[in-house]
């Protein structure tokens, strides 16, 4: 597997993750968790991690050596989930050199198992996942009950623990103020629509992330065969209304943020962001060249931590100027 | 017992609502539920419905603050205030007082996943044909035929019962 931003490929679909939440079966959820106990939960997590297949080659590291500016930037990447990043004191993470595989060790729960891949790929995501799991196991014994399943602090992961994602770019639906509709209709079938950073976070260039939210009386593949289901019905929608639209008047706004991301020397993250959608509209539907450009890739390193941590750029006003500059030089 | 709102579809969702400490209780089917707003996949913030709907519960029933976990020390009324479960032996100690919402919040209180320690999963005849119709519900509700979905909805629920 392959970092999902770096190598993506473009479409609608931009990346598809699969969490899965387990608890050891003899330690209270972190929640009451005493600080020796977050101790001990590292070390067995860690020793049995060693005994993951080489391949995977997972990199253990303890939250407290790592600087602030780069947590925030692993939120900013989907390493680690705002939460996470909230309470990283004492916690550590398990991470793959490509990122596409990430343990976190006390967040809500013991372990959250986290696979990310480029694209709609969430069965291969979820076979990894899986094999994580199925290994960890042997020795983590993971807190589970034939009717309930696997145990979770919060009562909502109960079951498979599994929560299955796509993120998709919809800049024409969302355009039409047709997302709520969309979020509606996921809704009564127990599938919710956020925003690009989780729950509470709002969108920004145009990025849903769609999930399940039942985790109990639906098996795995089910729920990760509805999600799918309704993804590609959603993409159907935004592929429906793209159509619709006068080339001329697709054309016209792409241009307009090619020409602003090509000369501006100051960019927020929301104008950047706004642009940034429409070059990744106009490339997937052939109005521009996307030779040199990944989007995706774009949009995640001209987050501010991103910029903060790769530039000596540090104020709210050199992150602008250096946003501007790096896009500048790339278009 | 049929719906009280439509009187045709039978009814799967009990619903209790204390007005200035008066009680009601009425019985809907899925459909006239979810047009309620008593959608038990009430999207946005489960975990907030969840912990609303146990604050309604401990509040009417003062017993319940009295009960803890041997293991873990939490009581129910932490569990009702925070919406998290204090460890896995809880699950067994609030078996009753979780049962009725998790049920809500995921429609079924049975696990048909992965089970650890088994290589292949060995499923039921029963919940193969659930799974059928859980996709066929899906189906229903993203083409917004509401109707015949709460038929589909209430075939699911009998064959669940009859497990
Ligand atoms: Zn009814
Ligand atoms: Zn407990």
């Amino acid at each position: 597997m392959a970092c999902w931003y770096k190598n993506n490929n473009g479409g609608i679909v931009i990346s598809a993750r699969i969490r899965l939440a387990r608890n050891l079966s003899d330690m209270p959820f972190p929640r009451r968790m005493t600080p020796q106990m977050f101790i001990d939960l590292k070390e067995r997590v860690s020793n049995a991690i060693k005994a993951l297949p080489s391949d995977l080659a997972l990199k253990f590291i303890e939250m407290n050596n790592v600087p602030e500016t780069e947590i925030n930037a692993m939120v900013e990447r989907h390493v680690i989930s705002p939460d996470f990043a909230k309470n990283y004191k004492d916690r550590a993470i398990a991470l793959s050199a490509d990122e596409s595989v990430s343990i976190m060790i006390g967040e809500e729960d013991h372990i959250r198992i986290q696979v990310i891949s480029e694209g709609a790929s969430l069965d291969e995501a979820y076979d990894i996942a899986n094999s994580i799991d199925t290994a960890l196991n042997e020795s983590l014994h993971f807190a589970f009950d034939d009717r309930l399943g696997y145990l979770t602090e919060c009562p909502t992961n109960i079951g498979t623990g599994l929560r299955a994602s796509l993120m998709l770019h919809l800049p024409v639906c969302e355009s039409r103020g047709e997302i709520n509709m969309v979020a509606d209709a996921a809704g009564k079938i127990g599938l919710t629509v956020r925003g690009m950073y989780g729950e509470g976070s709002k969108s920004s260039a145009s990025l849903y992330q769609i999930s399940n939210q039942i985790t109990l009386g639906i098996s795995e593949k089910n729920a990760i065969e509805n999600l799918k289901i309704i993804a590609s019905q959603i993409e159907e929608r935004e592929k429906q209304c793209r159509n619709t639209i006068e080339k001329i008047n697709i054309e016209d706004t792409v241009f307009r943020s090619l020409g602003i991301l090509k000369y501006a020397r100051l960019l927020s993250t929301d104008e950047f962001m706004k642009h940034i959608s429409m070059i990744k509209l106009g490339i997937d539907e052939g109005i521009i060249e996307g030779r040199n450009i990944n989007p995706v890739e774009l949009l995640i390193s001209a987050q501010p931590y991103m910029l903060m941590k790769n530039c000596v750029a540090q104020t709210p006003g050199e992150r602008d100027e250096a946003r501007a500059k790096m896009i500048r030089e790339l278009l | 017992m049929l719906c009280q709102v439509c009187g045709k579809n039978n009814a799967t969702t009990h619903i209790k609502t204390v007005i200035n400490g008066k009680v009601t209780e009425q019985n809907l089917c899925g459909y006239c539920a979810a047009k309620k707003g008593y959608s038990s996949f009430s999207g946005s913030s489960i975990s907030g419905l969840l912990s609303s709907m146990l604050g309604n519960t401990v509040k009417t029933d003062a017993s319940l603050y009295e009960k803890h976990c041997q293991n873990c020390g939490t009581s129910f009324a932490n569990i009702a205030e925070t919406g998290k479960v204090g460890c896995a032996e809880c699950y067994k100690v609030f078996e009753d007082e979780l049962y009725v919402y998790l049920k809500r919040i995921h429609g079924s209180v049975k696990h048909t996943g992965k089970t650890p320690g088994r290589k292949e999963l060995v499923v039921a005849k029963t919940t193969d044909r659930i799974s059928e119709l859980k996709i066929k519900l899906t189906n229903l509700v993203a083409e917004e035929k509401y109707e015949e979905a709460a038929v589909v909805r209430d075939q699911i629920k009998k064959l669940e019962e009859e497990k």
